[in-house]
């Protein structure tokens, strides 16, 4: 239910006026029936068939999900898989604010970011699926590598995968993690979070990776690895262990503290058993994760 | 317009430096920066240049924000210190706040937030 409050705290908070959040909720009806491209995407229609159903629409007062349906384009399972997938609400309506200009992307980002953490709702959203879901499909990712899971490193991945969507792109593909006790590096950022529980995150990439990632992180064309891109990471970096330190407060009430990050200057790091490794692959290149976490 | 405005921008992050300034500079008015990368310079930044505004960040290496504003405060308790504060800092912002820090900005930063807060301490029409 908490999608239905996103644009009664836009207007609390001064964001719009309710004239336009009038009309962005109309453009969101309007924007509603998005079945089609969602079938596309998935795999399960292609576009002539969308195309189809959606001119049989004009001849008979039925839902797309119906009509596909009954013409044997999709089961009845994949429409309610596709509903389910469907754009949360809220970021509808952000959208649609968007699009007739009451507000920015960076604005809707920011404002996203701060609802969801007024509102503990940090790690509701990956690609709109269920968080049980992501928690399970984590958790196998631990046993397929035959690493101990442990209730925070599901939490950190998730949190990851999360804010890799909203910051980065959900365009990525994560490999299963590995343990690690020697690693190579790039570019390789690291932070250490204290407190009860002991965490050490890295993050790693080739420099021309890291010139794509903080392209789309700070929405501005980078075009060499300079100090610019080089701080991104660890802005990067640290806007993913603070969140993370919010939801261990909410949900374990356990209290960590951010230090600095730092550049990892080594050329080959060595690590004990606890430290897994998560390759990411993105269009543009792979990233590497590399986290150690466990009780003191 | 009014006079020139010294404003000291403190993070260890060269990015939300930039960030920072170019949202200050959207306020109208005429804004000298100065910068610093840790809570050190921050200190003693702040006592070779007495600028009018401090944006200090929290999370800093070498001396955090908190601990830099209160040691500014307690050299100048008129300093006008405003804390960037990234999501998972909240007690230590408390305690800036607690040191006498007059505001905070939450980082990712929006524009409006920033205007209203520079606006509001250092004047402008």
């Amino acid at each position: 239910m908490f999608s239905q409050f996103f644009g009664s705290y836009l207007l609390r908070k001064e964001v719009i006026t309710s004239e336009q959040l009038a009309e962005a909720i109309a453009k969101v009806n309007e924007s509603h029936i998005k079945l089609g491209t969602l079938a596309i995407h998935s795999g399960y229609m292609i576009a002539t068939e969308v195309d189809e159903v959606c001119y049989l629409q004009t001849r008979e007062d039925k839902r797309f999900g119906e009509i596909a349906v009954e013409r044997g384009y999709l089961t009845e399972e994949q429409v309610s898989e596709l509903l389910q997938k469907q754009t949360p609400y809220y970021l509808l309506l952000g959208q649609c604010l968007v699009d007739i200009g009451a507000i920015d992307n960076t604005e809707l980002q920011n404002y996203i970011i701060d609802y969801e953490s007024e509102n503990e709702l940090i790690d509701m959203d990956l690609s709109y699926e269920s968080t049980d879901k992501i928690k399970q499909m984590i958790e196998r990712f631990f046993m397929v590598a035959e690493l101990e899971v442990s209730d925070y490193s599901v939490m950190y991945l998730e949190l990851l995968f999360n804010n890799l969507v909203r910051f980065i792109g959900d365009d990525f593909t994560p490999l299963t993690p590995f343990p690690c006790s020697e690693y190579p590096t790039n570019y390789c950022v690291s932070q250490k979070l204290s407190g009860q529980v002991n965490c050490e995150s890295r993050i790693d990439m080739p420099k021309e990776v890291a010139v794509e990632f903080a392209s789309r992180f700070i929405n501005e064309d980078f075009d060499e690895f300079d100090d610019y891109v080089q701080a991104s990471i660890e802005d990067f970096m640290n806007l993913h262990n603070g969140l993370f330190i919010v939801n261990m407060s909410n949900s374990y009430s356990i209290e960590l503290s951010l230090e600095p990050p730092a550049v990892d200057a080594h050329d080959v790091l060595e690590f004990n058993d606890s430290t897994f490794i998560l390759p990411i692959i993105y269009p543009f290149g792979t990233i590497h994760l590399l986290v150690s976490l466990g009780d003191k | 317009m009014g006079f020139t405005k010294k404003v000291l921008v403190c993070d260890d992050s060269i990015m939300a430096r930039k960030q920072l300034k170019d949202n200050i500079s959207q306020c109208g008015i005429e804004i000298e920066f100065i910068e610093g990368n840790n809570g050190q310079e921050a200190v003693d930044l702040y006592n070779e240049h007495k600028p009018d505004m401090v944006f200090l960040d929290i999370v800093m290496p070498e001396k955090d924000g908190a601990t830099a504003a209160k040691e500014i405060l307690e050299s100048d308790p008129n300093a006008i210190v405003i804390m960037a504060s990234s999501i998972g800092t909240q007690q230590q912002l408390k305690n800036a706040i607690e040191a006498g820090a007059k505001d905070f900005i939450q980082k990712p930063l929006d524009l409006e937030q920033v205007k209203k807060v520079v606006l509001a301490h250092l004047g402008g029409e």
